[in-house]
């Protein structure tokens, strides 16, 4: 059974089309990634689903209800972790949990226990009477979080959940996104971090100038690039270094050059690495190693859309 | 409603937690009538101080015109000379002087009274007493005088029938009610221009929650935008009723300022220009870009406002151009409003003023409501 179901989204801005004529579906019980350089549309497709914008066109489903005909169903079911931080400094972090699962109706004794469930769930239970202006970018983080599933919604939606955070925090969100999807929650997850999204999603879709334009598991999307591959070239004295030389290489998709490697795109079928390396010697650059990569996300993203996630 | 009132509830906590909301809200109108005594306070009551120069030497007529001054009600004479006099009246030590120059007396006696001068620095508002008073007894003094010319016997004797008959002066003492309607004519002033800036800081919040995001999961939750402002202008509503009862309480309990008006329809009219108050505030959230522009154009609004409308300082003393500015300022209707009601007049008498101020309510309200439909920057807090 599918949780959500967009079909034929169209979002527009005066003349800017922001999201194209988009159909996707969220199943019932999974971590579905949703990539998207910054621009791409999915900011503003998750803000239609949490009905915080006017659909211009089409229509989205959540279990099986119309979120426009029946915006407190949705939004009832909903919960939303923003990419940034919205809690209120002012208050403690039981307040701000305590405060946001109330306006879903939940008051007494049900509003503590569920309070003080999120706060033990994002591991802030011995925290709960301090102040967020007193927590780490992680526990500000968590608590982003906690405010977001009191009141167990069905679909959770984290928009980069782990923006600016040490590793240590970082893994304790992954973590609960973890325990969160067994728990039956379903979950979309927004990042700019590759590897989280490799790591913990089960299906991803890949969103560019308002469009869907690839949509599986992670299998699936880096079968659509078996004709690829990607060659990492280590480099020393990088300066005088020609880029579009190496571009105007046959075979070649895209370069980029990224803290002392050099990150090639090239057709599959055409070998080229003796060109590439005799143009790095022509260019006078020493070269410490070179490497093929398994094809990875990164490198479907960036020969479908042509741009780094980063961009 | 039940989400209006979780979100104002959750306010008003988070309002009072904070110390500076207690001295902004409550401390600043109690500033605000200790102001008003101070200015007011400080010319009221007391006996009038006259210092008398007598350069007219013992002459009878002078010394009972001295000693006719000395009988007066509320008047405390001192002799002195020119110099001194001078320097008191300088530094406030006599509120005035009287002069009895050389000739004073045959003046008086030929019928044309002369060479009597009254100085003061403080004007009429303390001369004209004394003057009316000793203006009437030389005036009978003269008219003696005048028509006993060339009879100098006469005079001594019906001046002396007039020293012992003299005239029977009933004097009672009137409760001036005039400084305490102004005091409490700028208490209000002061309150007033309070009630705005507490109406402003409340709907600012609408911005800094926009900014910090939490204005973003609130809307994501079973929470109209509708319902989301209308906690916001009820939790306004909530504190400014607080701030008006509490002052109009201080006043009357612990300061004894007596505006003559009935607690109700004091409540009752000052409620309803917090509803103008919120009006103006939403309608500077709805202009404002950010919150810095917010707090921006609540100065750029308020005081200057304020200070037209004679929240400050009597709209009397100003000049005609700026009174007739003032009528178009919401402060100005409150104030004519309270004074009105002071004067005696009743409540349902003054429909003008209160269907003005509910027009500045609505008006400013309706184009806040155009301006946040307009509005596109609206999705830039998304």
């Amino acid at each position: 059974m599918n949780v959500l179901e967009i079909r034929n989204l169209t979002k527009k801005f005066g003349d800017f089309i922001a999201v194209d004529n988009m159909n996707l579906s969220v199943r019932e019980g999974e971590i579905f990634g949703f990539l998207g350089a910054n621009g791409a549309g999915k900011s503003t497709t998750i803000n239609m689903i949490s009905s915080l914008l006017r659909i211009t066109k089409g229509e989205i489903e959540l279990l099986g209800r119309n979120i426009v005909k029946e915006s407190k169903f949705a939004k009832m079911n909903i919960g939303i972790v923003p990419q940034d931080l919205a809690i209120y400094e002012e208050m403690s972090a039981y307040e701000n949990v305590s405060f946001f699962a109330g306006l879903y109706g939940l008051r007494g004794s049900l509003l503590k226990e569920r309070t003080v469930e999120a706060l033990d769930f994002v591991g802030l239970g011995d925290k709960h009477k301090a102040l967020p202006k007193s927590f780490s970018g992680g526990m500000k983080r968590r608590l982003n979080i906690a405010c977001a599933i009191a009141h167990r919604p069905k679909l959770i939606i984290m928009d980069e959940p782990t923006v600016g955070i040490d590793p240590q925090s970082r893994n304790y969100i992954l973590n609960s996104v973890r325990m969160l999807n067994r728990m039956g929650c379903s979950i979309i997850y927004t990042s700019h971090y590759m590897e989280e999204v490799e790591e913990i999603c089960t299906r991803i879709a890949i969103v560019d100038h308002g469009k869907i334009i690839a949509e599986g598991t992670k299998e699936q999307l880096k079968s659509i690039i078996t004709d690829t591959k990607e060659i990492w070239i280590g480099v020393k004295k990088e300066d005088a270094l020609d880029l579009e030389a190496l571009k105007r290489i046959s075979g070649i998709i895209s370069v980029r050059l990224e803290e002392q490697t050099i990150k090639i795109v090239s057709k599959a079928e055409i070998n080229n690495l003796n060109w590439i390396i005799q143009q790095l010697i022509k260019d006078q650059v020493e070269i410490s190693s070179v490497e093929e990569q398994a094809p990875n996300l990164e490198t479907v993203f960036l020969t479908l859309t042509g741009r780094n996630l980063r961009d | 409603m039940n989400n209006v009132l979780w979100i104002v509830r959750r306010s008003l906590r988070a309002t009072f937690r904070k110390k500076s909301s207690w001295i902004v809200y409550f401390g600043l109108p109690v500033a605000g009538i200790l102001l008003s005594m101070l200015v007011y306070g400080s010319s009221s009551g007391g006996d009038l101080k006259i210092g008398v120069i007598n350069q007219d030497g013992d002459r009878a007529l002078t010394q009972d015109a001295i000693r006719f001054v000395e009988g007066l009600n509320n008047v405390k004479v001192t002799m002195t000379d020119e110099a001194s006099l001078k320097k008191d009246i300088a530094s406030g030590k006599l509120d005035s002087g009287l002069v009895f120059e050389p000739g004073f007396a045959d003046s008086v006696r030929e019928g044309h009274p002369a060479h009597l001068n009254l100085v003061s620095a403080k004007g009429a508002e303390v001369t004209s007493y004394v003057k009316s008073m000793l203006d009437s007894y030389i005036g009978n003094v003269a008219s003696i005088g005048l028509a006993t010319k060339d009879d100098p016997q006469a005079f001594e004797s019906i001046y002396a029938d007039y020293k012992q008959a003299g005239f029977k002066l009933d004097a009672r003492s009137l409760e001036d009610t005039s400084k305490v309607k102004d005091m409490t004519n700028q208490t209000i002033g002061f309150l007033l221009m309070f009630l705005l800036f507490s109406a402003v800081n409340m709907t600012e919040l609408i911005i800094k929650e926009r900014e910090d995001r939490t204005f973003l999961r609130l809307l994501s939750s079973p929470v109209s935008a509708r319902a989301y402002v209308f906690a916001n202008v009820l939790c306004t509503l909530v504190i400014q009723l607080l701030q008006i009862v509490v002052t109009l309480l201080l006043m009357k309990n612990v300061f004894h300022i007596d505006s003559g008006i009935p607690f109700g329809e004091m409540l009752g009219t000052l409620l309803l220009f917090s509803l103008t108050s919120i009006g103006l505030s939403l309608l500077l959230t709805a202009f404002a870009k950010n919150s810095k522009n917010a707090g921006a154009l609540q100065n750029l609004v308020i005081t200057p406002t304020c200070l037209l409308a004679g929240c400050f300082f009597p709209a009397e003393i100003m000049p005609d151009t700026v009174r007739k500015i003032a009528n178009f300022l919401p402060q100005r209707w409150m104030l004519d409003t309270i004074a009105k009601l002071q004067d005696g007049q009743s409540f349902g008498s003054l429909a003008l003023n209160l269907v003005v101020l509910i027009a500045f309510a609505t008006a400013f309200t309706l184009v806040a409501i155009y301006r946040f439909s307009r509005n596109n920057d609206v999705r830039q807090f998304i």
